[in-house]
């Protein structure tokens, strides 16, 4: 009798605190600027694999653009004060959750910036529409953010993987390499890259011998290596599909185990200029890649890369480049409709073509957010012929923007 | 005055067991207002968690190293269910929680067969399969990716605010802590009580211990399947991370941490380490796993009966009074020495 006496005093109090609170909780304001200040949130790797090619890197290009966006504006900036805050996902979709939600929630960030690794990036992805804020990728390759997941408060600013399949898949295969062994990581980034891979092989009149998912982060791929040379057909490239640290182990060990000389021959699905600095590009040389940009491109690309190196000491990946560009557009975008109502600022985006040094002849599509702008094929140059310390990349030719990328995704409905 | 008041604490007499329960409901009343609401729900999940994990490993003396597999697995079925039904929560994070109690049937059945060092091996071996079977079957559970967006569904609430979700979780929590404490005054948990003491004597006695052992394993992980449920939907997310050991990892150090068959004391151990981890996460530091894991030490070496444990033997009058046993009111499960024979 006296328990359920307990139960039920305890099932009253839990119903009128229920009724009590339900209409309480943190509310937004309704200022022009929220909190009178804005602030932009790098979400990135700095302590794993992708952290060389974002990381601190991805940081100090978001905090140099809001540098010079006060530079240039001066007293009629939109906001005087401009917040950078970074976080760190350790490439874990469930910490970039969790992480996405507190920068947005806790820490007040108006948008977001980076996200290397593809299924932290569509965790973020979801969080943004959630929160209805605002959330530029240019870290995550897969074409799902614009696609099957895409959503009104997500801009993909940098590349893809159809970008990357369709540069050197198609390049590679038209040069002689018939026959591909893909192996690819097993999460989102990986399993679009093959999904991409596969019919620009195909379509350019190759084949795909065999594809192995491997384990995300590894630091053996020995299994793959021997397998390549004893696969029937034997494979005439093996395709690595691989990112950041991973994909330094699988070149090193592609060394160590002499694949070369067995005939197969290496294609590499993503590279960074980071990446070719801790691998060496004596062991790069020649190896064609498909890349968003690269700092020796021109004039206006050198003069950003000379900046950025002054700050940071090293010169830019094409990821931290893509940061500053799209910390730019926001900001300006931002300046233009006056306040950092997201709904407000997608509306300045949306349509919108520019050109920096280094997005060119670019376009932010209105249907799925995507922004296309020229990419280049390139292969790594023999350290020779490198004018300087860090100059790797020798451009084969430019995709023109309109090739670059797929037509819209017709699974993409933004809401 | 105030010590001698402080000390009558621990022998709980009818008004103090009302104080007691006034006081926890305030708390959890007033958590979101203190706390950030998700970290405040967080430690509402992991605090039913550790109670569940307790339940099992304090009152029926069994450590398992596997019930990632019904808080993860609760966790994939309620995020499955809730996005793809479009059902209230409640029905969803219900669904996981009977799934867990499912799963664990089979896994209880030939673990509780064995005690001790085996028991623990036995459920470690086949939460990695469960592990396994989430991480390859990716067309269902997302694998890597994790199961993404899952809605926080309740006809005629907007439950999007994390601050509102707390008080809409709460009863179930509740409910959950409320069948936990039945359970373990019951004659049914005496008998699993004994059954930690001496199984042999308990057998002799002519009750299928095997039996009893596997019902209370099968209580443990549907209520494990009703925190890791909420906690999916909390979350919007269930990832692997969910059935990873070190998430079987984290509810043994809850409940270590809390007091070993104290109970509540686990909501404590749960709620000082889900804090703890927030607050070194804030502060930026990264090293997290490392301070926990000092905690944890020093807790072990210098309060072996763990917080809630420790406090209540200080607060109470030295030496022990001698039970008083009560024919209709069996005694104080926590006033029992903890785990004599494990």
């Amino acid at each position: 009798m006296k328990r359920r006496l307990t139960m039920g005093v305890a099932a009253a109090a839990v119903g009128t605190l229920l009724a009590a609170c339900g209409a309480g909780g943190p509310g937004s304001g309704g200022g022009k600027i929220s909190g009178g200040k804005l602030t932009l949130g790098v979400l990135t790797d700095l302590s794993g694999v992708y952290a060389d090619l974002a990381g601190n890197g991805a940081v100090a290009a978001v905090q140099m653009a809001a540098d010079d966006f006060q530079k240039k504006y001066g007293d009629k900036a939109v906001t005087k004060k401009i917040d950078v805050i970074k976080a760190d996902h350790q490439n874990k979709p469930e910490v970039a959750n969790t992480q996405a939600r507190e920068m947005y929630e806790r820490k007040g960030a108006d948008a977001l910036f980076d996200v290397p690794t593809s299924s932290a990036a569509l965790a973020v992805q979801t969080v943004a529409a959630q929160q209805k804020k605002l959330y530029f990728n240019t870290g995550a390759a897969t074409t799902e953010l614009a696609g099957k997941s895409c959503n009104a408060y997500t801009y993909e600013w940098a590349y893809d993987s159809y970008m990357l399949a369709h540069g050197t898949g198609t390049q590679v295969t038209q040069q002689g390499g018939k026959n591909w062994y893909l192996i690819y990581p097993d999460y989102a980034f990986g399993q679009d890259m093959q999904a991409k891979f596969t019919p620009a092989i195909e379509s350019a009149g190759g084949r795909v011998v065999a594809k192995d998912p491997t384990p995300f982060p590894s630091d053996n791929y020995s299994t793959f290596l021997l397998k390549a040379p004893t696969l029937n057909p034997k494979p005439d490239v093996l395709g690595a599909l691989q990112a950041g640290g991973d994909l330094a182990n699988v070149v090193k060990q592609y060394d160590q185990f002499k694949v070369k000389d067995k005939g197969v021959q290496l294609a590499i699905g993503l590279l960074f200029d980071s990446d070719i600095r801790a691998i060496g590009a004596d062991k790069l040389a020649g190896t064609m890649f498909t890349t968003a940009w690269f700092w020796n491109l021109d004039d206006r690309s050198r003069a950003w890369a000379q900046r950025f190196q002054q700050r940071t000491g090293q010169l830019p990946t094409f990821d931290q480049a893509a940061d500053y560009s799209a910390a730019t557009a926001y900001l300006e975008a931002v300046q233009k409709a006056g306040t950092d109502k997201a709904e407000s600022v997608s509306k300045v985006l949306n349509g919108m073509t520019f050109d920096d040094f280094f997005a060119r002849n670019a376009t932010v599509r209105t249907a799925d957010h995507r922004v296309t702008h020229d990419a280049y094929l390139a292969k790594v140059k023999a350290p020779a012929q490198a004018t300087q310390d860090g100059d790797y990349t020798e451009l084969v030719r430019t995709i023109p923007a309109a090739q670059a990328f797929d037509k819209p995704s017709p699974d993409c409905h933004l809401g | 005055m105030i010590l001698g008041l402080m000390r009558r604490l621990g022998d709980r007499p009818a008004w103090m067991r009302w104080g007691l329960l006034a006081v926890g409901l305030a708390v959890a009343a007033i958590l979101p207002w203190v706390l950030y609401p998700p970290v405040a729900t967080d430690i509402l999940c992991w605090g039913l968690f550790a109670v569940a994990f307790d339940l099992l490993l304090g009152h029926a003396g069994l450590l398992s190293f596997g019930h990632a597999a019904f808080w993860g697995g609760s966790a994939y079925v309620t995020g499955l269910i809730a996005l793809h039904s479009g059902l209230p929560f409640y029905v969803a994070v219900l669904g996981g929680a009977v799934a867990a109690a499912v799963l664990a049937l089979p896994i209880g059945y030939l673990a509780v067969r064995r005690s001790g060092i085996y028991f623990a091996m036995i459920t470690l071996a086949f939460a990695q399969m469960v592990y396994f079977v989430a991480n390859q079957w990716s067309a269902v559970t997302g694998g890597e990716n994790g199961l993404q967006g899952i809605p926080r569904n309740l006809p005629g609430v907007d439950l999007s605010d994390a601050f509102t979700f707390y008080y809409a979780a709460l009863p179930v929590v509740l409910l959950g802590l409320a069948a936990a404490r039945r359970i373990v005054r019951s004659p049914f948990g005496r008998v699993t009580a004994a059954i930690r003491d001496n199984t042999d004597r308990v057998r002799a006695l002519g009750y299928p211990a095997d039996r009893y052992k596997l019902t209370v394993f099968t209580a443990s992980a549907f209520l494990s399947g009703l925190a890791g449920g909420l906690f999916a939907v909390n979350h919007g997310f269930a990832s692997l991370q969910e059935v990873d050991w070190t998430t079987s990892g984290k509810v043994v150090v809850m409940t270590v941490l809390g007091g070993i068959g104290t109970l509540w004391g686990s909501l404590v151990g749960a709620a000082a380490i889900v804090r703890l981890e927030d607050w070194l996460s804030t502060a930026g530091f990264e090293q997290t796993d490392l301070v926990t894991g000092g905690v944890f030490i020093v807790v072990v070496l210098l309060f072996r009966q763990g917080l809630w444990g420790t406090a209540t033997r200080l607060l109470r009058p030295r030496p022990p009074a001698p039970p008083t046993p009560d024919p209709a009111e069996p005694a104080d499960p926590d006033r029992t020495p903890h785990l004599t024979k494990r």
